[in-house]
């Protein structure tokens, strides 16, 4: 059964194993310093620009000023998208692994662009799907974070033959867009990003 | 300094024209009389639109006409002047997947266009509307994401996603591959020549040594300088390596009929790098044909504008940017023979430096930023004969009017 799955029996994450953000602060997030800046995009799928950013305190009380979007909200976003082969999340399949999600910072006090780099670990070196999976995460984030942050998504090093070339190509912007033409790619996705609220 | 200005868009590239559906990639022009426009789109066809300019044919260039009613907007004034409507004339199909980018060239008949299907298209106009393929030329392993002509020659210039820029030429009677130019560790966005008029010129050439002569007489024999930009961040400018005798400068016409004509493949070398001011891909640049400024934009969404300097001896003036390292001392003995070694970095081995001296950051909010040209300043806001300014596209989809301040 399953022969011709790349990976028929894949390692699977007891859910309870997880990272997620345990007691984790009142939901009440403090607003970003660069929100004041940054325009709000209506977006169909970004849950940041709802309701919770009213209070709006642009002084920073001694305490590092932090952006209100970090690794764990970012882990949370990709996290449950399905596998395009298991009926399983990427989470759960250590696909997407807190620990390999990065929130750079603007580089300079004027810059208003952050990075988040996301390196993803396919669940066999020879999978084919990886470049799908690629793109789900990519699109999944271009769609859920503001326009400030510049997503990249990368094949972790040494777990892919062909991760040069699969970065290459979610790199590209004009790729990805004409990837997002094709009829066959935005079904796969689709049904990938249908597991995420 | 790069001061956004609010006036009236003037003379920038034209603004979309829409055949089918999806904007257009790249669009180009030239005036013939009647102003011709060529459209690259997602659909994978080019496009060619005429238009009347009022006193056509008296040489007014098309860069000139003031697009601000109609045009520039798209439809906000569009039934004024339906004469001035541009008219789609005839569709140029070929192409696999989308193109990327095409040309006019400004010496001959000719349209280059490229494609995400690896392949350098050049079409040649027999007579109007009546366009032929002249040469398919697929020598690129990847997407080829923009096509610059040099300006004197019957030479193209292709960047692709191979990281590579490869140089074409007609050889004998085929269009082929006379120049590789290998160097660049990501995707080459874009890719221009220097404008002919002003070759190897720099924005402060008061007096010069003979040092300095040299370095311009190289130059000038050399020819137009190629300036490329990549997802590696770096900007570099590559410069021909001259031929000893060589019959036919242009490069042109028909050369004695031998089966391997070796006066055809053609040495470029990378000259200089330009000081990296840039933090992700470099996606478009404009080397002005007036000042020999160059502008820069990409992924960062900054605008950083490049003069050319001579190095001033050995004087070790502020650095505006890291990467330009100055040997002090040693004015170097440089240049005047070739060739300057192919591992010259960051314009070690030359008299000159490139100088980044305006940026701006979120010229575009906090967008990427996809194209930035110079065009001539034609409003009334204009403050000197050839003043210029800095046209920006952006994925905010604004496009927006930058004045610079020296």
């Amino acid at each position: 059964m399953d022969a011709d799955k790349d990976n028929a029996n894949p390692t699977i994450i007891n859910p309870s194993d997880l990272p997620s953000r345990r007691r984790s602060a009142p939901t009440t997030k403090r607003k970003g310093i660069f929100d004041e800046l940054a325009p709000a995009y209506p977006s169909l799928a970004d849950p940041f620009s709802s309701a919770e950013a009213s209070s709006a305190s642009s002084e920073f009380d001694g305490e590092e000023r932090r952006e209100e979007i970090d690794e764990q909200e970012v882990y949370d976003l990709i996290s449950t998208i399905s596998d395009p082969e298991h009926p399983l999340s990427l989470g759960s399949l250590g696909v997407a692994k807190l620990d390999d999600i990065s929130v750079q910072r603007p580089t300079s006090p004027r810059s208003r662009i952050s990075t988040v780099t996301v390196l993803l670990t396919p669940t066999t070196s020879a999978c084919s799907l990886t470049t799908v999976i690629g793109l789900g995460v990519k699109v999944r984030l271009l769609q859920a974070l503001p326009p400030r942050f510049r997503v990249d998504v990368r094949i972790k090093e040494g777990t892919s033959q062909t991760a040069d070339e699969v970065n290459k190509q979610l790199g590209d912007k004009e790729r990805v867009a004409a990837a997002m033409e094709n009829r066959n790619l935005i079904n796969v996705v689709n049904t990938m990003l249908a597991t995420c609220e | 300094m790069l001061r956004q200005d609010c006036s009236n868009l003037l003379s920038a590239e034209f603004p979309a024209a829409i055949h089918n559906y999806r904007r257009p990639q790249k669009i180009d022009k030239k005036f013939v009389g009647e102003s011709v426009l060529a459209t690259g789109s997602f659909d994978a066809s080019a496009g060619i639109w005429r238009r009347w300019e009022e006193g056509g044919g008296k040489g007014k260039p098309a860069a000139e006409i003031d697009f601000t009613g109609g045009l520039a907007g798209g439809d906000a004034e569009a039934e004024e002047e339906e004469d001035e409507e541009w008219r789609f004339a005839v569709i140029l199909d070929g192409h696999d997947s989308e193109i990327k980018s095409l040309a006019f060239s400004p010496t001959s008949p000719l349209l280059g266009t490229c494609s995400r299907d690896k392949s350098v298209w050049i079409w040649e106009e027999l007579e109007d509307d009546n366009f032929e393929t002249v040469a398919v030329l697929q020598d690129h392993e990847g997407d080829v994401k923009c096509v610059a002509w040099h300006p004197g020659e019957e030479l193209l210039a292709s960047a692709s996603y191979d990281d590579n820029v490869r140089l074409w030429r007609e050889d004998v009677d085929d269009w082929a591959c006379c120049a590789l130019l290998t160097g660049h560790k990501g995707t080459v966005w874009w890719v221009e020549f220097e404008g002919a008029d002003r070759i190897g010129m720099l924005g402060t050439s008061d007096e010069v040594s003979e040092e300095q002569k040299a370095v311009l007489e190289l130059r000038e024999k050399a020819g137009p300088r190629l300036l490329s930009c990549s997802d590696d961040h770096t900007i570099r400018v590559w410069r021909r390596i001259p031929k000893e005798r060589r019959e036919m400068p242009t490069g042109q016409g028909s050369l004695p009929s031998i089966w391997k004509n070796n006066n055809f493949e053609e040495q470029w070398i990378e000259e200089a790098r330009l000081p990296q001011v840039h933090e992700r891909p470099v996606y478009a640049l404009n080397w002005s044909k007036k000042t020999g400024r160059v502008a820069s934009t990409g992924s960062d969404g900054k605008i950083v504008v490049y003069e050319e300097r001579w190095k001033s001896g050995a004087t070790d003036k502020k650095e505006p940017n890291g990467d330009v390292t100055m040997e002090d001392g040693t004015p170097t003995t440089v240049a005047v023979t070739e060739p300057i070694p192919t591992s010259a970095k960051d314009g070690s081995g030359t008299l000159t430096e490139w100088v980044a001296v305006a940026e701006v950051e979120n010229a575009h909010d906090v967008f990427e930023v996809n194209h930035v040209c110079w065009a001539t300043r034609a409003d009334k806001g204009k403050r000197f004969d050839d003043e210029e300014v800095l046209i920006s596209t952006g994925d905010d989809g604004e496009v927006k009017v930058w004045t610079f301040d020296t």
